[in-house]
């Protein structure tokens, strides 16, 4: 038994259309970054940033001791 | 606020869920909600499903996001737990739901597929248990789980708690026999509400109709409906079929008992019932055969009568003669 033709062509479209819809929320999620000016990517880069530091300090510490 | 429902929801998903799946089974079973249609074969098939695959599915789930994942993206690992709570929680509903939706879609429309979601479709009842009645070669693949499992590795955990929580409410709720819907469609004030409700979500009202045996009554629908938590899905691509009524009867119209381990394991074990879609010669897929009247879950009055009549003159028939 096969797959109807009429079918395949409908999976095929609602399928393209899917990639969209997988898509959407990240694309509204960063419109909606552009508008409002957030950038919480760079937060966590800031936090990450000050974990280093206090990583390198407490090392340096360490070793001063 | 945010952080007391993601509170609210961890702690629903840790015991919140298995009460309400143990609520459920109680209420289903103290007003006979089954009808007496569970019987020792169907009673295996569905504590087998229920049972036996948890015990591959999860420490498969669990190497892949333990092992293989750290393995095939080593430097990925929670690069993207900057992401706000709600745009997780977006994000990863689109990615489990639309992708659930494709799975169970194409086991219905690709033929060669039907074979592997058909045990999920065999019982003629519904129930909260029908939730997980599958084959386990259907659950092995569930493609969601992994799309998921990597979304939480990429640092979407807590998102994916709170939505796997809700998911697995509105599905478990939408294959329960208690229609809760009910009052949406009786009461003119809800109608809105029930408007908004049967296009957002999957309601026992458009899940039984696709849980139905027959399509030609009009409320019936297994061709279509496939949306696990969202029916928008279904609206969307044009799969939906709205009812506000319940089928008569659930199941496969010529569905005649396949063993609860063909049910489980087909192809790995075949069914015995001549001419069975899981028989080792069976059909690919079977062609619908007119409903009898015992299969119907919800009778006409007039009909079961007559068939309570039919059944009256049987054993009448069957007396032994008096010598």
């Amino acid at each position: 038994m096969k797959l109807e033709e009429s079918t395949k062509k409908q999976i095929i479209r609602n399928a393209s259309l899917s990639l969209f819809l997988y898509i959407l929320p990240i694309a509204l999620m960063f419109g909606t970054f552009a508008i409002t000016g957030q950038r919480p990517w760079e937060k966590k880069q800031h936090q990450h940033k000050q974990e280093n530091t206090v990583k390198t300090k407490t090392s340096n510490q360490q070793d001063n001791d | 606020m945010i952080e007391q429902i993601k509170q609210v929801i961890d702690n629903l998903n840790g015991y919140g869920f298995s009460v309400l799946v143990l609520v459920l089974g109680v209420l289903e079973f103290s007003f006979g909600l089954y009808k007496k249609r569970w019987n020792t074969n169907e009673k295996w098939v569905d504590i087998a499903c229920f049972t036996i695959p948890k015990l591959v599915v999860k420490p498969l789930v669990a190497y892949y996001s333990l092992l293989a994942l750290p393995a095939l993206l080593p430097t990925l690992k929670n690069t993207f737990d900057w992401v706000p709570f709600l745009w997780g929680c977006a994000i990863i509903a689109v990615a489990d739901d639309l992708t659930q939706y494709w799975y169970h879609r194409l086991h219905h429309q690709v033929p060669w597929l039907w074979r592997f979601h058909r045990t999920h479709h065999s019982a003629s009842y519904m129930g909260m248990a029908m939730a997980s009645r599958q084959n386990i070669i259907y659950t092995l693949f569930f493609s969601q789980t992994y799309l998921t499992a990597a979304l939480v590795y990429l640092g979407l955990g807590i998102p994916a708690i709170v939505v796997k929580g809700i998911k697995g409410t509105i599905t478990t709720l939408a294959h329960s026999s208690i229609p809760w819907d009910k009052p949406f469609y009786q009461y003119k004030v809800l109608h809105p509400l029930a408007w908004i409700l049967e296009r957002t979500i999957s309601t026992p009202a458009t899940h039984h109709a696709h849980h139905a045996a027959t399509t030609d009554d009009g409320v019936g629908y297994y061709k279509g409906n496939f949306g696990n938590m969202f029916f928008w899905w279904d609206i969307i691509f044009g799969t939906a079929h709205i009812s506000r009524q319940y089928p008569k009867a659930y199941g496969i119209s010529h569905y005649e008992g396949d063993q609860w381990y063909a049910q489980l394991a087909w192809p790995l074990f075949k069914s015995k019932v001549a001419g069975s879609e899981l028989a080792a010669d069976g059909p690919i897929i079977r062609e619908d055969v007119p409903l009898q009247p015992h299969q119907l879950y919800r009778p006409d009055p007039v009909v079961a009568l007559e068939a309570e009549q039919e059944q009256v003159d049987a054993q009448l028939q069957l007396q032994p003669v008096k010598a």
